[in-house]
């Protein structure tokens, strides 16, 4: 793992999959983590949208002493309907690490067991939005594979833009072209 | 994004709450007839005791849009109605405390830069609807002139002068902001994208006429001059200008209904813009009155958001913004001068190329010009304007396009049915075609996702036109000529050149499909959608492009001359015929001249990108879980559903690309050669005049753009002269990793390039 070894991480970090019994050690601390760069928090429901039915696309980076908090992401992955056929895409809604340790690669392995994990369940790709401010999260994601599809126009409540990230896992179907849309829309939690 | 109550169909249970808690209050009565009551409560209670904390019992119809619209209560983020210990839930600022001059010009300095902040997108909850002023004005919601005050029931005692002027500020503004609302929700944009025209179910002086609100402003300014004396010229003056801005900004408003003129519709601008620096000069005499703003108003708005911060730009940036806005208030008025159709096209082009690019409010104007009423700059039919560009582009003195058509009764006649035929024909292309307009009047990243969705409108336009074309011949008893398509060089048997038809209308559509492609592509540039690594093969794929669109001018070309001399030969050429195939023949001169430049200089650009990739100096990331081939797939997704021109495959693409079959040094002197090449085109642009360039009443900014992209050229010259250099500096053995090794490059944000579609990599020797 590429974060061993780094003297300002606590050892090698425990990476663990989100499941439900983990809710109430958890949940507040990755409510916290995640709304520190939020202008507006999600309630607590968004957060139970994602956990409850995709906890296995979320995964947490802790610290190996005390097992607190310094990394999560968390997805989702469904039929997305406005393609046809329908594909079956991954959006990865959130991803979050603790200021202090960042830089050492601890989102870049989050993303990949996410990535994993989608692929492991069929996804045919998997999509996700990030701020045209937003530089290092554009080159974690275009290092890994990821495209810029195309940019939404103050896509935030902050008023900046966004770009729509895609990582094809698996060859478009040609006959499946009659839809060409770049502009499927995806209500994603601003 | 708008927040609603907590859905129904979800039972999240608290997680650090019992359910004794729940036990309280005992439940209502509900007796009626029809109406049997069953108290479910104990149920209810049993049931969530069975769930965790963070169990989850929600429908299939739970999206996430619901789950985002949820409310917390009692986080002060979420519930409107938290309060801080020690809170007042209202403000308790006092709108009839006296105010100085300095505080009234304080106060309408800080309404400026809310008004701005409106018009960047920002909601009036967070921006106007912060003035305590302005909500006293409009709540209770006044109906008469009278009403619409911050103080009401004033008995008869006279208003205080300052406050005079305030409210009359205020008045104005308020029916400048109802109209800009209307304007903007009657047109095509993005609500909470472009703007947002929520007023909270506050009315901005809707049924206040705006003549009894412009002599509250004039009485104003007379009670201004009036008071010279007591309050000094100079804050009389300065007070007078903002109220003029407000008077000429409702003159302006009112005026652009009209949509002729332009030259009087612009005088209230040209008056806002000279006031403007005035404004400008002047607001150092003002003293802010920060506690007459604040967001606790919100929670008196219908709306369930929890107060937000206010959104207020600085007076510099107000300064700058509206500064642009009254210039192009100004310059959007010239669009009705119209010309010709071409011209139109660049001008809306290039208007909306600017950068910073026209706030909404303008670009919704630009609309209603083109648009309103289905009658286009106020004066044409769309089908003047659709037959003035097919004359332009295709059919020149053409029969097809003769009005006398239209009466003709006897249906045995040609023209008959060439009458019908073409309308069947504008009924199918004319929307298409003006969505061409309409596309370009959104912002910058709408307007690259609306194209992707309208070529593959054109390839059925395209498709259909056809079909018309091939009745068309018939009626015309058009004689098919030789012509043979570059692309396809398959001689026929007999060595001759295959025979063709001219297929005007499906040329016409397959024109603007190769255009609306090429922009895909560039404003994929502009927009910073590629990668490095990408910029070899995007601008591979817009020389190809543009290389398409240049040999299908040629043929078109081809043809119109044919019918010229034709027209010549049988007599039948009028001189007004004569000017009209003059003036196709310019257009199709600088189409494939602008075509030309635009595949020369991408081939350049292609070859270059090629190079510093193989030196090295450009390098493609990782990519664990992609390949080339899926992330092929999914940039050319728009196109792949085109029949013509076809993608390419990935295969030839990569080849195409990459060209492993050229030496480095070979690229390097054949990007030499396009970009010379594209270089004299950009030249002889560059000299032509707005009548043969079809720039009326734009031609400043594309001349612009032109000599944007000749700066471009410039920069492409001197980037592949620094590689030359370098390599043919090596000695024997060296090859591209030496020569990488002694460069280094850096590819400039498109804001940091001569021109948005030109993405020139700066390379240079290391020290």
């Amino acid at each position: 793992m590429e974060t061993t070894g780094r003297a300002d991480l606590p050892g090698e970090l425990k990476y663990v999959q989100y499941e439900h019994s983990l809710e109430a050690q958890y949940l507040p601390a990755i409510r916290a983590l995640i709304s520190k760069d939020l202008s507006e928090p999600y309630s607590i429901y968004v957060y139970r949208y994602f956990l409850y039915q995709w906890g296995h696309l979320c995964y947490m980076a802790l610290d190996p002493v005390d097992s607190s908090l310094i990394g999560v992401i968390i997805c989702k992955l469904e039929p997305h309907a406005s393609h046809s056929p329908p594909t079956l895409r991954g959006y990865i809604a959130m991803l979050a690490v603790s200021s202090p340790y960042r830089g050492h690669g601890v989102a870049t392995a989050l993303v990949k067991m996410a990535i994993d994990a989608m692929a492991r369940r069929n996804a045919d790709e998997i999509v996700l939005e990030t701020e045209e401010t937003n530089v290092p999260a554009m080159r974690l994601y275009e290092r890994l594979g990821f495209l810029r599809s195309k940019k939404l126009h103050r896509y935030y409540l902050n008023g900046n833009s966004a770009y729509r990230l895609v990582l094809l896992l698996r060859p478009i179907d040609p006959d499946a072209a009659a839809d060409l849309s770049l502009d499927d829309i995806d209500l994603a939690p601003r | 994004m708008s927040q609603t109550n907590p859905s129904q169909d979800i039972i999240g249970q608290p997680s650090n709450r019992s359910s004794s808690d729940l036990d309280d209050p005992a439940p209502p009565m509900i007796s009626n007839d029809g109406v049997v009551a069953i108290d479910i409560t104990q149920k209810f209670l049993s049931a969530a005791a069975t769930l965790e904390p963070g169990d989850l019992i929600k429908d299939g119809y739970f999206t996430l849009f619901e789950a985002v619209g949820a409310l917390e209560i009692m986080d002060p983020k979420m519930d409107s109605g938290c309060l801080a210990p020690g809170e007042s839930l209202d403000e308790d600022y006092d709108v009839t405390r006296p105010l100085s001059p300095s505080e009234v010009l304080g106060i309408i300095d800080q309404l400026l830069c809310l008004e701005l902040a409106w018009n960047l997108g920002y909601p009036l909850s967070q921006t106007l609807l912060t003035n305590v002023y302005i909500e006293a004005m409009l709540m209770p919601s006044p109906v008469t002139i009278g009403e619409a005050d911050f103080i009401r029931n004033r008995k008869h005692e006279p208003r205080d002068p300052m406050f005079a002027v305030l409210r009359a500020y205020c008045l104005g503004l308020l029916k400048c902001c109802f109209y800009v609302n209307e304007r903007i929700k009657f047109e095509h944009y993005y609500e909470e994208e472009d703007f947002v025209t929520n007023t909270y179910h506050r009315s901005l002086l809707d049924d206040i006429d705006r003549e009894e609100i412009r002599e509250e402003i004039m009485a104003a300014r007379r009670l201004l001059h009036s008071l010279r004396q007591d309050i000094s010229g100079e804050m009389a003056d300065a007070l007078g200008f903002r109220l003029e801005l407000r008077a000429a900004f409702l003159r302006a408003i009112e005026l652009s209904d009209l949509r002729s003129n332009p030259e009087s519709l612009s005088l209230p601008w040209s008056q806002m813009k000279a006031v403007w620096d005035t404004i400008n000069k002047s607001r150092h005499l003002g003293t802010p009155v920060p506690e007459a703003f604040s967001t606790k108003i919100q929670r008196k708005l219908a709306s369930t958001m929890p107060p937000r911060p206010i959104v207020q730009p600085s007076f510099e940036e107000t300064y700058e913004q509206f500064k642009k806005l009254f210039a192009d208030g100004i310059d959007v008025l010239k669009v009705l001068n119209y010309v010709d159709s071409q011209s139109l096209l660049n001008f809306v082009l290039t208007f909306q190329a600017q950068k910073p690019q026209p706030l909404v409010y303008i670009r919704t104007l630009l609309q209603s010009f083109l648009f309103k009423d289905m009658i286009v700059l106020g004066h044409l039919s769309i089908r003047q304007v659709v037959d003035d560009d097919l004359a332009i582009v295709v059919l020149p003195a053409s029969r097809l396009l003769d009005p006398a058509n239209d009466i003709v009764e006897a249906i045995h006649d040609p023209r008959f049915a060439i009458a019908h035929q073409m309308e069947q024909f504008r009924l199918r292309a004319a929307q298409s075609y003006l969505d061409i307009f309409r596309a370009f009047c959104q912002n910058r990243c709408r307007v690259r996702r609306t194209l992707c969705h309208s070529i593959q409108d054109w390839e059925t336009v395209q498709v259909d036109a056809e079909e018309i074309d091939t009745l068309l011949q018939h009626q015309l008893e058009e004689k098919p000529m030789p012509y043979q398509t570059p692309l396809t060089s398959t001689p026929t048997s007999s060595g001759s050149e295959p025979l063709a038809y001219a297929l005007p209308l499906s040329s016409w559509a397959y024109l603007y499909k190769l255009r609306l492609m090429e922009w895909i592509v560039q404003l994929g540039f502009e927009l910073e959608t590629y990668q490095p690594d990408e910029l070899a093969g995007m601008y591979w794929y817009l020389s190809h492009l543009a290389k398409t669109r240049a040999q299908h001018v040629e043929r078109i070309k081809v043809f119109t001359v044919q019918c010229m001399n034709e027209q010549r030969t049988n007599s039948t050429l009028t001189a007004a015929g004569e000017a009209q195939f003059t003036r196709s023949l310019e257009y199709l001169r600088v189409t494939i001249l602008d075509a030309a430049v635009t595949w020369e200089l991408a081939d350049s650009l292609c070859c270059l990108y090629t190079v510093l990739q193989r030196l090295r100096l450009v390098v493609a990331p990782p990519r664990p879980y992609s390949t080339d081939e899926l992330r092929y797939d999914i940039r050319m997704k728009p196109f792949a559903a085109i029949g013509l021109p076809e993608l390419p495959s990935f295969d030839s693409f990569s080849r195409a690309t990459a060209q492993p079959e050229s030496a480095t040094a070979d690229l390097l002197e054949y990007a030499g050669r396009a970009v010379a090449g594209a270089r004299k085109g950009y030249e002889v642009l560059a000299k032509l005049n707005e009548g043969d360039a079809f720039t009326a009443h734009s031609h400043a900014r594309w001349l612009a753009g032109t000599k944007n992209c000749l700066k471009s050229v410039i920069a492409v010259n001197i980037a592949i002269s620094t590689v030359r250099k370098v390599m043919g500096g090596l000695g024997r053995g060296e090859g591209d990793a030496e020569a990488g090794a002694r460069l280094k490059t850096e590819v400039p944000r498109p804001d940091k390039c001569y021109h948005d579609w030109w993405i020139v990599p700066k390379v240079s020797e290391k020290k």
